[in-house]
C-alpha cells in the first residue's frame, strides 16, 4: 500500500483544489491511485471542487466529508483541504457505497442500505474494514450503524465519522466521486490484506451515582429513575430546564450522560442535544431503555490522557507493522474542550505514531468504533466526545 | 419419654428462637448498613452535586480568562496594526479573517455614516459575499434611527444585552445570519462615525461580557485611528498644497533669477566691450596730450599745458574708472583666474602702509596694525588682495579727518581670518551702509563732493573678497568712523 498526502489551505478554494490534489498526485509518482479521501472545512464543500478534484484524479473513486477544522502532520487548519491518495496492493479491493436522503427513510433502513451496497460484489472473499461518513445531523446515528452491521455483521469493524460544519449544526457534507452530498452517508468496505488498528478513548469519569432510563424512545429519553430527564441536569446544577437550555452546549460537552455497558470498561457518552417541553433530553445516538446511566466529568488532562491511550492501542493492534496512515475523527466537543490547547492532542498523536507519519483527519459530530479494539472486537458504537484512531499498516 | 420428648422439643424451640433472634438481630443490622450505605451514597451524590456545580463554575472561569487573554493578545496584534495605518481605508483591511477567528467569530462588518450621502457605507466585510453585504446595506440604511441612535449614546448591543430602544436580538440575527453577535459604536471625534459589527453563527458561542468589552475597546481603537488617519490627512494635504506654493515660488524665482543673469551677463558685456572701446581713444588722447606736454610739435603756453594737464589727469582716472570696471566685469563672469598662494598678511598691511605713507603723513594719520601670529598667512590672489587693501586703506584715508586713525586688526576663526580696516573717519549712514557696495553709489554728502571717487572701488573690492570665497561687511557710525570686514581662509 502507498500513501500521499496533498494539503492547501489557499482562501480560493479551487486554487486550492489544485494545489492540494496536485501535491498528492507528485507525492504517488508514477503510481496509480485507487482511492482517494477528501476533507474539507466547511467553505470548501463546492461542487466545483468536486469536480475539479476527480478531473485531475482520473476518475477514482473519492469519499470524503467537511468538517469545522481539518488535521495534518503541519497542524489543525479552521481553513483547508486535504487529500489523501491510496494506493492498495494488489491482494486488496475495495468497495464504495453510497445512501442518500437518509432523513426520508428510517435511519436502520439506510443504514441497512448502505450495508447491502457495501456488500455488493464482496460476499465471497474477506472482508477485513469498513469506513463510513454520515451526515452529522443525522439524530439517530446509532440505528444508522445497527442498520449497516445487520448486514456486516454485528462484530465486524466499523469505524467512522460524522461530517460536521463550523458550530453552525446547520449542514453538513458528504463527498462521493463527484457528487456534494447532505443528508446522506457514505462508505467504503476493504476486503482482502488491509492490516489495521484502531482505539477510541473519550477520557470521561463517572460522577454520582448511577440511575437507571425508566422510559427512552431511540434518541429521547423520557424518564430518568422515573422522573422526568431534564430533572437529571437540574438536581445536579440546581439550574431550572430554561436556565439550562441557555448553557446547553457547554453542560453537555463537559457533563455528558454516560451508558454503563455490560462487561465494558468505558462508558458510551452521550451528548444532549435538546431538552423538551416534557422534561424529556434529546441526545446525540440512542440510549436503550433501562438503561443504566451516570453523568461524566471531563478535564483537559482526562482527554488528553485518552488520547495517548487511543493512539497507542491503535498502534498495540498493528503489531510489528510499520504505521503507514493515521487517520484520526476527533469529536468537534473535545476541540471546544481544549480550546487553544488542542494542538496538543495533536502532538500527542505525532509523539506515538512519529513526528513523519502521514497522518488526516477531522473533528466531527459523532464517531463510530467498536468499544474494544484487542481480540474480539464486539459491535460498533455511536460514541460522542471520543478520539478514534484508525492506523493504517504495511511491510 | 413424653416428657422427655416435650424437653427436646423445647430446647429445639429456644434454640430456633435464639437462632431466629440473632438472624434478625444481623438483618437489622444488615439492614442498618445497607441504609447507612445509602446515606453515604446519597451524601456522596450530593458531593458529587457540588463537584459538577464547582467544576462548571471553574469551567466557566477558565474559559472567561482563556478568552480574555487570546482576546488580548489578539487585540494588542490589531491594535499595533491598527495603529500604524494613516489611510481610513486602510484601517479596516487590517481586521482579516484570521484575527476574527481568533476573536471567536467569522463574521464581521463596519459602517461609517456619511453625513453628505445621509447614509450608511460598508468599509468592512469579513464573511459576507457582496450581494450580502448590499442587502445588509439597505437594511441598515431602512433602520438607521436605531444605529443613529446607538451611535449617538455610545452604547454596545449584544446578543447578551441589547438596549431596549434598539432593534430586537431577533432581527439582528435574521438580517446577520448569525445566532451570537456584537455591535459596537466606533467614535471618531471628527467626521463620520459608525459601528462595528461581528458575529458568529457557532451555536456554542455564548457572548460574555468580556468579549463585549473587547469588541468595544477594538472600535474604540478604529475610532482613535480614524481620527489620526483623518489629521494626517488634512495635515498632508496643506503640505501637500505649501509644497505646491514653495515650488510655484521656487519656479519664479529661478526663472527672475535666469534672467538677472542673462541680465547681468549683458551688462557685464556691455561694460566689457564699452570699456575696450572707451580705452582706444582714450589711449589716443592721453598720446597726444603727452606728445603735446613734451612740446613736440612746438612750446606750450602755460595756460594750454595747465589745460593738456588736466587732460592727461582726466584721462588717467578715466583710464582708471575703465580699468575697474573692466576688472569687475572680468571678475563676475569668472574670466579671472584668482591665483590663491599664501601670503604674509602682515608684508601686504606694511606694504599698503608704505605706499599710502606720503598722505598718510600729509595728513598727519596714524597708521597701526595688529595681526596676530595665528593670522598672519592667509591664502589669497597677490595682485588682487593687494587692490583690496589699497582700495580700503585708501578709501579710509580720503574720508579720515586729519589726526585721524586707520588700522589693520585680524583674528582668526577656525580656518577663517577676519581682517578689519578700521577708520576714525565721518563715517557712513545707516540707510546707505547697504548700498556702498553696489557699483557707481556715493553717498550724497558734502565730503563726497570733494572728495573724488568713481564708485567702483567698493564693488570691486566686494568682487575680489566674493572670488576668494569671502564675505565683506561694513559698521559704521557717523563722525565716529568706520570698519570695513572681509574673510579669508588661512593658508
Amino acid at each position: 500500500m502507498n500513501i500521499s498526502l496533498g494539503f492547501s489551505e489557499n482562501k480560493d478554494h479551487i486554487q486550492a483544489t489544485n494545489e492540494a490534489v496536485g501535491q498528492a498526485i507528485v507525492g504517488l509518482g508514477k503510481i496509480r491511485a485507487d482511492l482517494a479521501i477528501i476533507f474539507t472545512t466547511i467553505e470548501f464543500a463546492h461542487p466545483l471542487v468536486l469536480k475539479i478534484a476527480n478531473n485531475l484524479l482520473g476518475g477514482i473513486p473519492i469519499l470524503g466529508c467537511s468538517s469545522l477544522g481539518v488535521i495534518t502532520n503541519k497542524g489543525i487548519f479552521k481553513h483547508g483541504f486535504v487529500i489523501l491518495l491510496i494506493s492498495l496492493g494488489q491482494q486488496t479491493f475495495l468497495n464504495l457505497a453510497l445512501v442518500k436522503e437518509v432523513s426520508k427513510k428510517t435511519c436502520i433502513a439506510a443504514g441497512r442500505e448502505l450495508g447491502e451496497k457495501l456488500l455488493y460484489g464482496c460476499k465471497d472473499v474477506r472482508r477485513n474494514l469498513s469506513l463510513i461518513f454520515s451526515d452529522g445531523l443525522i439524530s439517530d446515528g446509532t440505528s444508522l450503524i445497527n442498520g449497516v452491521q445487520e448486514n456486516l455483521g454485528r462484530s465486524f469493524p466499523l469505524i467512522g465519522a460524522s461530517a460536521s460544519d463550523n458550530f453552525a449544526f446547520a449542514k453538513t457534507f458528504q463527498y462521493f466521486n463527484k457528487e456534494l452530498l447532505t443528508d446522506s452517508c457514505c462508505g467504503l468496505l476493504f476486503g482482502g490484506k488491509i492490516n489495521f488498528g484502531f482505539g477510541i478513548k473519550h477520557g470521561w469519569k463517572a460522577l454520582g451515582k448511577i440511575r437507571y432510563v425508566t422510559r427512552a424512545e431511540g434518541n429521547i429519553i423520557k424518564e430518568i429513575n422515573g422522573e422526568p430527564a431534564v430533572r437529571l441536569y437540574e438536581d445536579y446544577f440546581a439550574k431550572d430546564a430554561l436556565e439550562l437550555a441557555k448553557e446547553l452546549r457547554r453542560i453537555s460537552i463537559f457533563y455528558p450522560i454516560g451508558i454503563y455497558l455490560q462487561g465494558e470498561k468505558e462508558y458510551l457518552l452521550r451528548n444532549i442535544i435538546s431538552i423538551k417541553d416534557d422534561g424529556s433530553l434529546i441526545t446525540q445516538g440512542d440510549i436503550p431503555q433501562d438503561s443504566p446511566i451516570r453523568l461524566m466529568i471531563g478535564t483537559k488532562d482526562s482527554c488528553l490522557a485518552a488520547a495517548v491511550t487511543s493512539c497507542e492501542e491503535a498502534k498495540r493492534n498493528l503489531g510489528a507493522q510499520r504505521t503507514k496512515l493515521v487517520m484520526v475523527f476527533d469529536s468537534a466537543s473535545r476541540f471546544t474542550l481544549l480550546g487553544r490547547h488542542c494542538s496538543r492532542e495533536l502532538e500527542i498523536i505525532k509523539a506515538v505514531f512519529g513526528e513523519n507519519t502521514p497522518l488526516i483527519g477531522i473533528y466531527t459530530y459523532g464517531e463510530q468504533a467498536p468499544l474494544k479494539s484487542i481480540n474480539y472486537l464486539g459491535r460498533a458504537y455511536f460514541h460522542n466526545q471520543s478520539i478514534n484512531v484508525l492506523a493504517l499498516g504495511g511491510q | 419419654m413424653l416428657s422427655f420428648i416435650f424437653i427436646v422439643f423445647c430446647l429445639i424451640i429456644a434454640s430456633l428462637g435464639v437462632f431466629l433472634l440473632s438472624k434478625v438481630q444481623k438483618l437489622k443490622e444488615k439492614e442498618k448498613q445497607v441504609e447507612a450505605l445509602k446515606a453515604s451514597l446519597e451524601e456522596m451524590d450530593e458531593q458529587a452535586k457540588l463537584i459538577m456545580r464547582t467544576d462548571m463554575e471553574l469551567n466557566k472561569t477558565q474559559e472567561e480568562l482563556d478568552k480574555k487573554i487570546s482576546g488580548l493578545d489578539i487585540l494588542q496584534k490589531l491594535s499595533r496594526d491598527i495603529s500604524t495605518t494613516l489611510e481610513e481605508k486602510q484601517i479596516f483591511k487590517k481586521i482579516s479573517n484570521e484575527y476574527l477567528e481568533d476573536l471567536g467569530f467569522e463574521r464581521s462588518l463596519a459602517f461609517l455614516w456619511s453625513d453628505l450621502k445621509k447614509e450608511f457605507h460598508p468599509y468592512l466585510n469579513l464573511g459576507y459575499d457582496d450581494s450580502e453585504t448590499e442587502k445588509i446595506k439597505t437594511a441598515v440604511n431602512l433602520d438607521k434611527g436605531y444605529y443613529l441612535d446607538l451611535i449617538r449614546s455610545g452604547r454596545s448591543a449584544s446578543s447578551a444585552f441589547i438596549p431596549d430602544d434598539f432593534l430586537t436580538k431577533d432581527k439582528i440575527y435574521q438580517l446577520f445570519q448569525v445566532r451570537s453577535f456584537i455591535i459596537c459604536p466606533i467614535l471618531a471625534q471628527e467626521g463620520d462615525q459608525g459601528f462595528i459589527f461581528v458575529g458568529t453563527q457557532n451555536l456554542e458561542t455564548c457572548i460574555t461580557e468580556g468579549e463585549q468589552e473587547l469588541i468595544t475597546i477594538l472600535a474604540n481603537q478604529i475610532g482613535q485611528t480614524l481620527d489620526n488617519a483623518r489629521l494626517f490627512e488634512k495635515t498632508w494635504r496643506s503640505q501637500q498644497e505649501l509644497e505646491i506654493k514653495v515650488e510655484e515660488r521656487t519656479r519664479q524665482l529661478t526663472q527672475a533669477l535666469d534672467e538677472v543673469g542673462k541680465i547681468s551677463k549683458r551688462k557685464s558685456d556691455f561694460i566689457s566691450s564699452v570699456s575696450h572701446e572707451l580705452r582706444t581713444p582714450l589711449t589716443s588722447i592721453k598720446g597726444y596730450a603727452a606728445i603735446l606736454l613734451a612740446g613736440k610739435l612746438g612750446s606750450v603756453p602755460d595756460e594750454i599745458r595747465n589745460r593738456l594737464e588736466k587732460i592727461n589727469r582726466h584721462s588717467d582716472e578715466l583710464v582708471h574708472m575703465v580699468n575697474d570696471l573692466l576688472d569687475i566685469s572680468r571678475i563676475e563672469s569668472g574670466k579671472v583666474n584668482m591665483n590663491m598662494e599664501g601670503l604674509d598678511l602682515k608684508y601686504i598691511a606694511d606694504k599698503v602702509a608704505d605706499l599710502l605713507s606720503e598722505q598718510l603723513k600729509t595728513k598727519n594719520i596714524t597708521f597701526s596694525s595688529n595681526i596676530p601670529e595665528d593670522c598672519q598667512k592667509i591664502l589669497a590672489d597677490r595682485s588682487q588682495i593687494e587692490r583690496v587693501f589699497i582700495n580700503l586703506v585708501g578709501n579710509a584715508l580720503k574720508f579720515t579727518p586729519e589726526k585721524g586713525k586707520i588700522s589693520i586688526n585680524a583674528q582668526r576663526s577656525g580656518r577663517v581670518i577676519q581682517i578689519d580696516v578700521i577708520d576714525t573717519g565721518f563715517g557712513i549712514p545707516e540707510d546707505a551702509q547697504d548700498k556702498i557696495f553696489e557699483e557707481f553709489f556715493r553717498v550724497e554728502n558734502a565730503i563726497n563732493q570733494e572728495v573724488k571717487g568713481t564708485g567702483l572701488g567698493l564693488a570691486l573690492v566686494k568682487h575680489i573678497v566674493e572670488a576668494h570665497q569671502g564675505r565683506i561687511w561694513v559698521k559704521s557710525k557717523l563722525s565716529e568712523g568706520s570698519t570695513f570686514s572681509f574673510t579669508l581662509y588661512a593658508a
